[in-house]
Formats: C-alpha cells, sequence, structure tokens
C-alpha cells in the first residue's frame, strides 16, 4: 500500500507503518471487511481497525474504535500544530497555526471524547455532528494555511495529517451512518 | 460603473431622488419635501400627545405606542413585563398610514433569515444565559411554543460550536412550578469557582408576582446540558419592600468580590427612577441585599435586563465579569422598559460600596441623548464572557416591525441579531465598539471588490447579483477638493441640529452628504433601504458625521414600521470612513467606523425579494463627489436545524 503523501517527519508514525505492513491476505468477508468496503476509503478504514486488538467485532465498537482513531491522528496533529508555532519565523504562517490549534483544541478536548460517550449511549446523530464539525475544522485550517502561502517543509506535512484527518473524518461518519441505518 | 445620470423615473408615487435631481434653487440648499416633513412633523407631535396623555394616566405602566389589538399587548403588560408587541406609529401619522397590505405567503417566506438565529417558527425574544461549556456555545432564549405573539414563555434551548450554525435542543425550562407557572422568564448563568454552572432566572408566579429562581445542569457530564433542575428551594428571591411585585426581574451574571462572595444586579424602579439593587450571596441560595443601590438615574422608568461588566481600559479583548482593577471600566447598561431602547454608560465601580458612578452623568443609563448599543431595533440585550476565546460577546432581540397579524400570518416573530465581540473604544474612551464575530467570515461565498467614483447626485448599480444575502464592507472618501470649498465657502450653512431619526431621511440632499448604499432595493428604486453617512460641516468649520439607516421607502407597505434610525458617529483625525453591512433577508445590520455607531433594522419589501433585489451606491451630496472602495461577499445561509430527541436518547418535551 502506497502512502501518497511526501511524509517527513510526522511523529505519528505508527499510522505510517501501518500503512506499509502488509495486510493478511484474508478473503474473507469478515464485519471489519463488510464496513469498510462501505466507506470512501477502504483501505484507511482497514489499515485503522485491523491492527486494533482485541479486534472490535460489533458495530458499535467498529463505531467507537474509528472515532477513536480520529481523536488520536487530530490529538497528533494539534501536537504537531503547536510545536511549529513554537519554531515559526513567518508571522503569517504563526497567525495561521494558531487559528487552526485554536478550532481544533476544542474538538480534540470535548467535542470527539463526547461524540465516542455519546455513542456508548446510542446517540449516533449527535456523533455524527461532531465529526462532520472536525472535518469542517480541517477544511477551515487548510484554507488558512493555504493563503498564508507559507511554502516552507512544514506546511507539506500539515497538509498531509489535514487531509489524512480529514478522510478519517469520512470514514467515520460513514461507518457510523451505515449502523444508524443499517443495524 | 458609476452613471453620471440618475435613474429614471419611476412609476411609482415615490421617485426618491426626484427631489434631488433637480434645478438648483439659489436661496437654500437644503430642500425638504414637504409633504413628508410636516408628516413626520405631526406624526411626532400626536405621538408626543399621546405619551402626555398616558403619563398623566398613572395607572399601568407607560407606553408611548399604540397597539390595534390591545387584548393581546394588555396579556403582556397585565403580566408585569414590558409591552412585547410591536410599536405602532402608523396608527398616528395620518399620511403615513395605510390599508394593510395584501400579505401572501411568496413574499412573507421571503422574509426569514438565512445566518440569523431563529428558531423554527414560533415567538422568541429575550436572550438567557449564554455561556460556553465544554466546547460547546449555548444560547437560551425567551420562547413561545405555542403561538407567534408573546406569551406562555419557556426556556428555549441551541448549541454551536461557533456561533453561527446551530442545533436546536429541547426546551430547556417550561412554567411547571408554582413559582413559575406565569413564565420562566429572563436569567443569567455564573461560573463557579469549579466551572460548575449557576442559572439565576425571573419567574412570574402563579400570582404573577416577579421573584428570582436558581436552576442547574441536571447531569453537568452531558455537553450540551439538555435537562435542567430548578432548586428546590425556589424561590431564591422576592421583591423586596419598597419594590413593586411587577417591577423586579433578570438577575444578572454574578461576580466576584473581594471578600469571596458573589454579588448580582436586579433592575427595578422607584417611581420614575429606574434603578439597579444589589445582593451578595455565597451559595445563591440566600442573598443579602445592600441598602445602597449600584445606581440609580431619575425619570427614566423601569430598567430591564440590566447587565454589568467590566471593559479593558487599553486592550481589545474581553474580560471576566469578575475582573477588576485600575486598568478596568466597568459598563452599565439597562433595557429603558417606557422606550423599548437599550442604552448604557461607561463608568467606575467602587468595590467596598458596591456602587458605579458614570464617567459623564450628562448621559447616564437612560438619559435619551446617552449612548446605545445600537440605534436602530435592538432590545433586552445581554453580554457574556467567552472563555474559549477570550471575548465578551452580546446578544441582543431584533423583534418584528412589522404587523401581529403578518407575524401569525407567516408563523414567527423576532430574531436575534449576531452575536458581536463587545470592547471599548480605546481610542476615543467615551463608547464602546462592537463587530460581529469573527465566524460568520465563514459563510462568505465569491466577493467582488469595487472601486467606484461618485458624482453628487447619483445612483449607480453594483452588480453582484442577487442581493439578499450579503456582506458588505467599504471605504469612502470625500474628494478633497469638494471639502475645501465647503470649508472656504462662508454661504454654506453650518448644518446645525442634523440627526438621523429627524432630518427627512436619505433624500434630502446636504453639501457633504448623505452617501451610501440602497439595500434590498429593486431595479427601479421603488422600494429601498439605504444605508448613509451624512457629514455636516459644524461650527468652527470642524466636520461632524452622522451614520444613518432609512427604512422610510423600504416597502410599498403601509402596515410596518418604516424609521430612519441612526446617530452621530465619531470619526477621529486621520480615519477614512468605513462601513459594514450584513444584509439577511428582512434584517439589516449596519456598522459605522468599525461598530462605534451601530444600526439594526427589520424591512418587509414586496417587490425587491428573490431575484429582483438589487444593491446600489448612492451618492445624493450637492456638492461633493465620493469615492467608494469597497468589498461585497455573498452569504451562505448558516446550518441551523433542530436536533432530534432521538439523536439524545430523551424524551420529547416540545
Amino acid at each position: 500500500m502506497k502512502n501518497s503523501s511526501a511524509v517527513t517527519s510526522p511523529p505519528s508514525l505508527s499510522l505510517f507503518l501501518l500503512l506499509l505492513l502488509p495486510f493478511p491476505a484474508q478473503s474473507s468477508d469478515d464485519l471489519i471487511d463488510t464496513i469498510c468496503k462501505g466507506t470512501p476509503f477502504f483501505d484507511l478504514c482497514e489499515a485503522s481497525l485491523r491492527p486494533l486488538s482485541p479486534s472490535p467485532s460489533d458495530p458499535k465498537s467498529i463505531a467507537s474504535a474509528i472515532a477513536n482513531v480520529v481523536l488520536s491522528n487530530m490529538t497528533d496533529t494539534l501536537g504537531y500544530i503547536q510545536s511549529l508555532i513554537r519554531h515559526s519565523q513567518d508571522p503569517a504562517a504563526e497567525r495561521a497555526l494558531a487559528q487552526c490549534a485554536e478550532v481544533y483544541r476544542p474538538v480534540v478536548r470535548f467535542n470527539i471524547p463526547q461524540a465516542i460517550e455519546a455513542m456508548r449511549r446510542g446517540e449516533f446523530g449527535f456523533a455524527t455532528y461532531v465529526l462532520g464539525d472536525a472535518e469542517k475544522q480541517t477544511d477551515s485550517c487548510q484554507k488558512w494555511i493555504n493563503s498564508a502561502g507559507a511554502d516552507d517543509e512544514s506546511s507539506v506535512p500539515l497538509t498531509a495529517r489535514n487531509k489524512l484527518v480529514k478522510n478519517l473524518c469520512d470514514v467515520a461518519i460513514s461507518v457510523i451512518k451505515s449502523l444508524m441505518n443499517g443495524r | 460603473m458609476a452613471s453620471s445620470e440618475s435613474l429614471l423615473p419611476v412609476s411609482s408615487q415615490q421617485d426618491p431622488l426626484s427631489d434631488s435631481r433637480c434645478d438648483s434653487i439659489p436661496e437654500s440648499r437644503r430642500r425638504r419635501p414637504i409633504k413628508v416633513h410636516l408628516a413626520i412633523y405631526s406624526g411626532f407631535l400626536l405621538i408626543a400627545l399621546y405619551v402626555t396623555l398616558i403619563i398623566t394616566h398613572g395607572g399601568s405602566a407607560p407606553k408611548n405606542d399604540v397597539n390595534e389589538d390591545t387584548t393581546v399587548e394588555s396579556r403582556a403588560r397585565l403580566a408585569g413585563v414590558s409591552e412585547k408587541s410591536n410599536v405602532h406609529i402608523s396608527k398616528l401619522s395620518n399620511d403615513l398610514r395605510g390599508e394593510a397590505f395584501a400579505w401572501n405567503n411568496t413574499v412573507l417566506s421571503w422574509q426569514r433569515t438565512a445566518f440569523h438565529f431563529q428558531p423554527e417558527k414560533n415567538w422568541m425574544n429575550d436572550p438567557n444565559g449564554p455561556l460556553y461549556y465544554k466546547g460547546w456555545y449555548h444560547f437560551f432564549y425567551q420562547y413561545n411554543p405555542n403561538a407567534a405573539v408573546w406569551g406562555d414563555i419557556v426556556w428555549g434551548h441551541a448549541v454551536s460550536k461557533d456561533l453561527i450554525n446551530w442545533l436546536h435542543l429541547p426546551l430547556a425550562m417550561v412554567p411547571d412550578q408554582w413559582y413559575d407557572a406565569n413564565g420562566v422568564w429572563t436569567g443569567s448563568a455564573t461560573f463557579l469557582d469549579d466551572g460548575s454552572i449557576v442559572m439565576l432566572y425571573t419567574g412570574s408566579t402563579d400570582k404573577f408576582v416577579q421573584v428570582q429562581n436558581l436552576a442547574y445542569p441536571e447531569d453537568p457530564e452531558d455537553p450540551l446540558l439538555v435537562k435542567w433542575t430548578k432548586f428546590s428551594g425556589n424561590p431564591v428571591l422576592v421583591p423586596p419592600p419598597g419594590i413593586g411585585a411587577k417591577d423586579f426581574r433578570d438577575p444578572t451574571t454574578a461576580w466576584k468580590t473581594s471578600d469571596g462572595k458573589w454579588r448580582i444586579t436586579i433592575g427595578s424602579k422607584i417611581n420614575r427612577t429606574g434603578i439597579s439593587i444589589i445582593y451578595d450571596t455565597t451559595d445563591f441560595k440566600t442573598y443579602e441585599k445592600h441598602d445602597t443601590l449600584l445606581h440609580q438615574v431619575p425619570n427614566t422608568g423601569m430598567w430591564e435586563c440590566v447587565d454589568f461588566y467590566p471593559v479593558s481600559k487599553t486592550k481589545n479583548k474581553g474580560l471576566d465579569t469578575s475582573v477588576n482593577g485600575p486598568d478596568v471600566k466597568h459598563i452599565v447598561k439597562a433595557s429603558m422598559d417606557d422606550t423599548r431602547i437599550d442604552h448604557y454608560a461607561i463608568g467606575t465601580y467602587d468595590e467596598s460600596s458596591a456602587t458605579w458612578v458614570p464617567d459623564n452623568p450628562s448621559i447616564d443609563v437612560g438619559i435619551s441623548t446617552g449612548l446605545r448599543y445600537d440605534y436602530g431595533k435592538f432590545y433586552a440585550s445581554k453580554t457574556f464572557y467567552d472563555q474559549h476565546k477570550g471575548r465578551r460577546i452580546l446578544w441582543s432581540w431584533i423583534g418584528e416591525s412589522d404587523s401581529e397579524a403578518a407575524d401569525v400570518q407567516k408563523g414567527w416573530s423576532s430574531v436575534q441579531g449576531i452575536p458581536r465581540t463587545v470592547v471599548l473604544d480605546t481610542k476615543t474612551g467615551k463608547n464602546l465598539v462592537q463587530w460581529p464575530v469573527k465566524e460568520i467570515e465563514s459563510l462568505r461565498l465569491r466577493s467582488k471588490k469595487f472601486h467606484m467614483k461618485v458624482e453628487p447626485g447619483t445612483v449607480a448599480p453594483v452588480d453582484v447579483g442577487p442581493a439578499d444575502q450579503l456582506d458588505i464592507e467599504a471605504v469612502f472618501k470625500i474628494k478633497k477638493d469638494d471639502l475645501d470649498v465647503v470649508f472656504g465657502d462662508d454661504s454654506v450653512e453650518d448644518d446645525k441640529e442634523f440627526s438621523c431619526e429627524t432630518s427627512g431621511g436619505a433624500t434630502v440632499r446636504g453639501a457633504l452628504g448623505p452617501f451610501g448604499f440602497s439595500v434590498l432595493a429593486d431595479e427601479s428604486l421603488s422600494e429601498q433601504t439605504q444605508v448613509y453617512f451624512y457629514v455636516t460641516k459644524g461650527k468652527d468649520s470642524k466636520l461632524k458625521s452622522f451614520f444613518c439607516t432609512d427604512t422610510s421607502r423600504s416597502t410599498m407597505a403601509n402596515d410596518v414600521v418604516k424609521p430612519v434610525y441612526g446617530s452621530f458617529v465619531p470619526v477621529l483625525k486621520g480615519e477614512k470612513l468605513t462601513m459594514r453591512i450584513l444584509v439577511d433577508h428582512s434584517i439589516i445590520e449596519a456598522f459605522g467606523q468599525g461598530g462605534r455607531t451601530c444600526i439594526t433594522s427589520r424591512v418587509y419589501p414586496t417587490k425587491s425579494i428573490y431575484g429582483a433585489t438589487k444593491l446600489f451606491l448612492f451618492n445624493n451630496a450637492i456638492d461633493a463627489t465620493i469615492t467608494a472602495s469597497f468589498k461585497v461577499w455573498h452569504m451562505n445561509s448558516a446550518f441551523i436545524r433542530p436536533f432530534s430527541a432521538d439523536d439524545l436518547g430523551v424524551p420529547s418535551s416540545t
């Protein structure tokens, strides 16, 4: 599985490495397979869920698991942004990064944990709303970074991370929606 | 591009530019359309007469408006709260009153706003208990679940990540106790030291007595704070001796005293003096009333929705309500029951005596020439400290200016203003500055930039396509040569006594104004609302600027209120004239000089709707050529929808 983004130094090597691991050649359609097939990013979905131990085996725990993956990636991204801010030399880029941090913080600190808790109680509508909002924040952040025009090496990996979080949100929303419908 | 010719004459009875496109009259430089002048004058005379009659009556609280539906208005008055239905000046100014317009669904449904907060249907009024908690902004509001007029008041509830897109939640509080049986009225939230929330609100008891009650979230772990518990020992405050049973409402957010107690204030009146009563508490359950008042101002009537908060003298950021110190001034704000106007004043709070004195007593709280957050349709406003972004945010109830019958027909009434940040104007030190929260920019879609020179007496179309959801930011310059001419010419009279409200609106031409935008205008300008600057040459050749909104031609319909609003706007040396306008269907919010003077208005065009809505730039000055540099964004609609009870796993209570 090829990771197409030009990765330089994201600390969340774990996910990156996962994407390089060869998958067990399973042809049986287990639940993870079935669910991931319904998402817009099958490989990403598989890569996020497959390695988990114990393996989530029912729809609810799959939804929870994927939301946790979103959370940990977004938390990592926030940490990365904060380190970029500390080392930033360019005021325009720093402002854009600060804006990103400001919108990511409540999502990471409050909203996604709230969504995960809500899903535990069966409140999937709330969870989809929160994840949709998280995705919107990555879009906003990306817009700010793009218009700050920074072309130094830091914006490329950040763009890659934002893209990853965005796609994970898509996957998560899709998983939860299929739960709401198909359950 | 600006055309040098005015538009073609329109077929309707009002050609907005007919008075200005003219052969100059040698003597007077200003021509007042006689008919309109007389009508306005007689209208105001009649109002003055009526008000005098009412006030000398005593008895029920004075009001200076007349409502055709007397049964409904009496209900609010009897219930002991200010008149909630609309001011109907039209009844008194004969010339302007006409038949009710034949409102139909097409015209009415256009009026609904795209990005202002409003419930799906029915009546709303005061903002309540706004706060930020665990990643969500919460907004509560006075709501009638049953009708598009005031009554059966409960607390509606909605949450948002960004103050722009909202999820409607189940009702937070309903009148299910004897102490709020006749209304769960306005209140405010306070965060305790441990981060928990207490809510104080006014209940109208089963005997219509106004009391204060305590409530708190049933489950602090629920980020959406869906369910609220009322304290079993309610009410915690009843009207003290000397205070009328219907003159005791709208408790504020509490602030800390230096000896660690919490302090709140509640507006009231003694005879005709508006007052603000002070209580101290440690637990929000028992209170000590101070013998002295926070403040009082004679002849201002009942003070509703009092707000009290610190502002930084030097920094453009918000302060927690408990902050005090040498770098801080305090604002006292109250909603005047008699005039339906929100007033504020800047002053100094003395902690030890729990009193406040204004910096400028001649424009004390509630004085008619004093400061207002907004010079248009704007009431019952309330601020809160947003600890998430370190801002103080202002919410405001924007009622309708149309008839109650139309509200019932369209099924809803009232919106909230776009939340505004509030700071002290560090440049003048004498007024607040408000600005729509930055998050609103997320609704901006494509934009177009313009740079236009507009000769005197010109109206120029601005080609932006559909023009009922816009954000406009503009900078205006008066041509220097023209300014010099005006100053050098002794025959140009000083514009004495200009006032937006009484000087006749945007068709009355002066040497240096009016100029600005015509929004929600149709092609032929038979309907338009003008937002403009009017610059006068004052004594000793100093320029004085006014910022106004003229709604008098906003609609052909005559059963709506169509005032000219506005006020003086401070323009400092070296500053250019700037304005921002948010157009959102039947609401227009205008900000002059970065928010030094703000004007909210409600308009109800009958023709200038849907695709027919256009934008124009106009310059009605006699002597000055204006250059306008501006940007116009189309605004997306906000995502405001109900959150179904199923999503939340709670039984629906609507």
